[in-house]
């Protein structure tokens, strides 16, 4: 089962991320929201509607997929022509979203010549093709060199900026910071999280405390004993939790022992990440040695 | 919300589709040019002697009891009863110059379709009206008029026509004769090749009250038993002759053949419209394939996802695909074989299928029509076979071999196979379609031109039916 009982809402106006480890079940999810796979259960809806009920779908949701599913011998501007024509849209678009997407000099060639950034490009001019009010994008940026990196993050702020929901999925966290405001976590086909960037790096982040000092395992002792929970995370690091940063230096002062850092610990989105779905992941390495 | 509206987008967009592709526009291509390329390489290797022999050809095989006749005379005779083997079977009297073949005859005969005639020399034929067995018949010679009569009881005698022969000799052949054309076609098949033959199914008639006046002098031994043109003999080799036989002024004749002038259309058996078109055997393949690709690049690209996304009525989307494809290929598939009727023709001429024995085809003709269009009707049909399984299948190479194995294979092991095995898989198989190429009779006609349409049609219709029931029902993943 690649997804089991996921609900969410993606509002406009917003940038939603969705993010898991690859086989999490976010390409599944799109397939159902797009009438390509049936859920065996439940319902996907865009605007109160199923999919298969929309009459010119194009201009109701764009959606870019997988960038490889176009057919190699066709040109660029013929592959959004038939597009346009499916949903009655008139030619004048397909120029449009080519030039929309810096295709414009590419767009008389044939697709099978294209780099994988090119035909993202091309993937995102088709989602745009119908300017739909919802657009979904499945890994956009995979690809694309750091300058299309850039270009599509500055894209994806701009459609939610003219109120258009936007939903892009991601297996990797660090692509979306700084472009969504709202975040869905998936593992294993499940919701793990339905929250926005600052409520999870604040959760991830919690009262962790980083303590670095020479006596760590007398350290630990004393800091176990007045309550907290402690971790070694390396050599002369621990992190503490549950209690605060002032208590910390009173019982290490009150046993004697001397510190070198003790900061309160800033978590990344990346950790943050890491953090919610590590029990998703499916393939987990096995740990060596040392303590989790 | 208007289903329609969206139908002519969805076509639109596919035709799009089509013409945007190098090799669905090649297989096109291919269809029409392998076609004309194949009938005009067919026409090149197919000859015929039949035009060599300008002169009328007389077909004169029967069995014949008979006696000499002496001067002026009568001969009259009962039919009693003539076996149905054919419409044109025929059982009566005759007074013939002699019993060599192709000499000049006069006779009061019966047929089981076409009634009671008054036929001479192989040109004159009149009808006497309907009316079966038993019948009365007359022959009456004067000098070298010959007259016949017939009667409903041997009392009161109508005439029915009279002949003069000239040159009849004072002392001619007279007596009770059958014969039976040709009831089909016997093949015979060794290692791949083929010969046929006419096939007989002799037939037998009894005759009584048989008079000759005056009368002979002899008794009934004097009557002599005759096959005259020497029976007939089979492609295998073996051979059919007649028979005759009295007792107690009965008479029984059992005989084959025909006797008339062999009309030029009927000297040789080429289906001259047919083997015109012959090409569609290449260009049925591109158009199998045409078929296949043009839904299978969208499974093995993945593309079949954009398109449903574009239109998530996924059964309307594959009836738009068979519309148009099916239009397209028929259109180019006329052009096809109207090139390969027009272009095979001058070159069947130059091989020897000259007028008046293969008279030129008529583009106005019903059934050059049909052929012609029938050959398209084909052509499109084979791109919707390729389109179905295509659909079903999802794989290139897979729906290629089923296609072929259905639609082209048959054609090629009918051909090695026995005759009843040929027989079968021209009837089942969706090559049955191509009985719309018929023009003339022929012995491997196997089905008639429509029923077999309507076979390749059903192989078509389930096709796309199991290809619309599926990608219903299918993730498209």
């Amino acid at each position: 089962m690649a997804v089991d009982d996921l609900s969410f809402t993606a509002e406009p106006g917003e940038v939603t991320g969705f993010v898991g480890p690859n086989g999490a079940g976010k390409s599944t999810t799109m397939r159902m929201i797009l009438g390509l796979d049936a859920p065996d259960r439940g319902e996907a809806l865009i605007g109160g509607h199923p999919y298969r009920t929309l009459r010119n779908p194009l201009c109701e949701v764009g959606a870019l997929l997988d960038a490889s599913a176009i057919h190699p011998g066709r040109r660029a501007h013929d592959h959004l022509l038939w597009m346009a024509h499916y949903n009655g849209l008139p030619k004048s678009r397909v120029g449009q979203v080519i030039e929309q997407v810096g295709l414009g000099s590419a767009a008389r060639r044939r697709a099978g010549g294209y780099s994988l950034g090119m035909r993202q490009r091309l993937g995102i001019a088709a989602a745009l093709l119908g300017d739909p009010p919802v657009l979904m994008f499945d890994e956009p940026v995979n690809g694309l060199d750091p300058e299309g990196i850039r270009w599509i993050r500055g894209l994806l702020r701009s459609l939610a900026a003219e109120g258009r929901t936007v939903f892009v999925s991601s297996h990797l966290m660090g692509e979306l910071e700084g472009t969504a405001d709202h975040l869905l976590v998936v593992g294993r086909g499940r919701l793990i999280a339905d929250t926005t960037v600052r409520e999870l790096l604040a959760r991830a982040s919690g009262e962790q405390i980083v303590l670095r000092t020479p006596a760590r395992s007398e350290a630990m002792t004393l800091l176990a004993n007045a309550g907290a929970t402690v971790a070694a995370t390396d050599r002369d690091t621990i992190t503490v939790r549950g209690i605060a940063p002032d208590r910390i230096a009173a019982v290490l002062s009150a046993g004697g022992l001397t510190f070198s850092e003790l900061s309160q610990h800033r978590a990344t989105l990346e950790e943050a990440y890491m953090e919610l779905t590590r029990d998703e992941v499916e393939f987990n390495a096995p740990t060596v040695g040392g303590t989790r | 919300m208007s289903a329609r509206d969206g139908f002519g987008q969805v076509l639109r967009g596919e035709w799009t589709k089509l013409v945007t592709v190098r090799s669905t526009v090649w297989c096109l291509f291919l269809t029409v040019g392998l076609t004309i390329l194949l009938s005009i390489i067919g026409a090149q290797g197919s000859s015929t002697n039949v035009g060599d022999n300008a002169e009328r050809l007389l077909e004169d095989r029967f069995h014949f009891m008979h006696q000499p006749l002496d001067g002026d005379g009568t001969i009259t005779a009962r039919v009693v009863r003539q076996e149905d083997t054919g419409d044109w079977a025929k059982a009566g009297i005759m007074i013939k110059q002699s019993t060599e073949p192709r000499t000049p005859y006069v006779a009061m005969l019966v047929t089981p379709g076409h009634g009671v005639r008054f036929q001479a020399d192989f040109s004159t034929d009149v009808a006497a009206g309907a009316g079966g067995t038993p019948a009365w018949l007359r022959l009456t010679r004067s000098g070298t008029t010959i007259t016949g009569f017939t009667s409903p009881d041997g009392a009161a005698w109508r005439q029915v026509g009279t002949a003069e022969l000239a040159g009849l000799p004072r002392t001619a052949e007279v007596g009770m004769f059958a014969a039976t054309p040709a009831s089909g076609t016997r093949v015979i098949r060794r290692g791949g090749s083929t010969t046929s033959s006419p096939d007989y199914e002799p037939s037998t008639a009894t005759f009584d009250s048989v008079r000759l006046a005056p009368a002979a002098g002899g008794p009934a031994g004097a009557w002599q038993s005759d096959a005259i043109g020497g029976g007939v003999e089979f492609a295998d080799g073996t051979t059919l002759v007649g028979e005759a036989s009295e007792s107690g002024g009965v008479f029984t004749v059992t005989g084959t053949g025909d006797i008339r002038e062999v009309p030029f259309t009927e000297r040789g058996d080429d289906d001259i419209v047919r083997n015109a078109l012959g090409g569609v055997y290449l260009g049925m393949i591109a158009a199998a394939v045409l078929g296949v690709l043009y839904v299978t690049s969208e499974y093995k690209t993945g593309m079949i996802r954009t398109t449903l996304t574009a239109s998530p009525r996924r059964g309307r989307v594959l009836v738009a695909k068979a519309l148009l494809l099916g239009t397209v290929t028929f259109a180019c598939g006329l052009v096809a074989s109207l090139a390969s009727l027009l272009g095979a023709r001058p070159i069947q001429r130059d091989r020897g299928f000259v007028p008046p024995f293969y008279p030129d085809p008529s583009l106005t003709s019903g059934t050059v029509l049909r052929a012609v269009f029938g050959t398209a009707a084909f052509l499109a049909l084979m791109a919707l076979l390729g389109l179905g399984l295509g659909a079903v299948i999802r794989r290139t190479a897979g729906a290629v071999v089923a296609v072929l194995a259905l639609a082209v294979v048959p054609g090629i092991a009918s051909s090695l196979l026995p005759v009843e095995g040929e027989k079968w898989l021209q009837r089942l198989t969706p090559l049955a379609g191509l009985a719309m190429q018929q023009t003339r009779e022929r012995w491997d006609n196997w089905v008639s031109p429509w029923p077999g349409f309507a076979v390749a049609c059903a192989y078509v219709a389930l096709a796309l039916a199991a290809a619309v029931l599926l990608i219903r029902r299918r993730d498209t993943a």
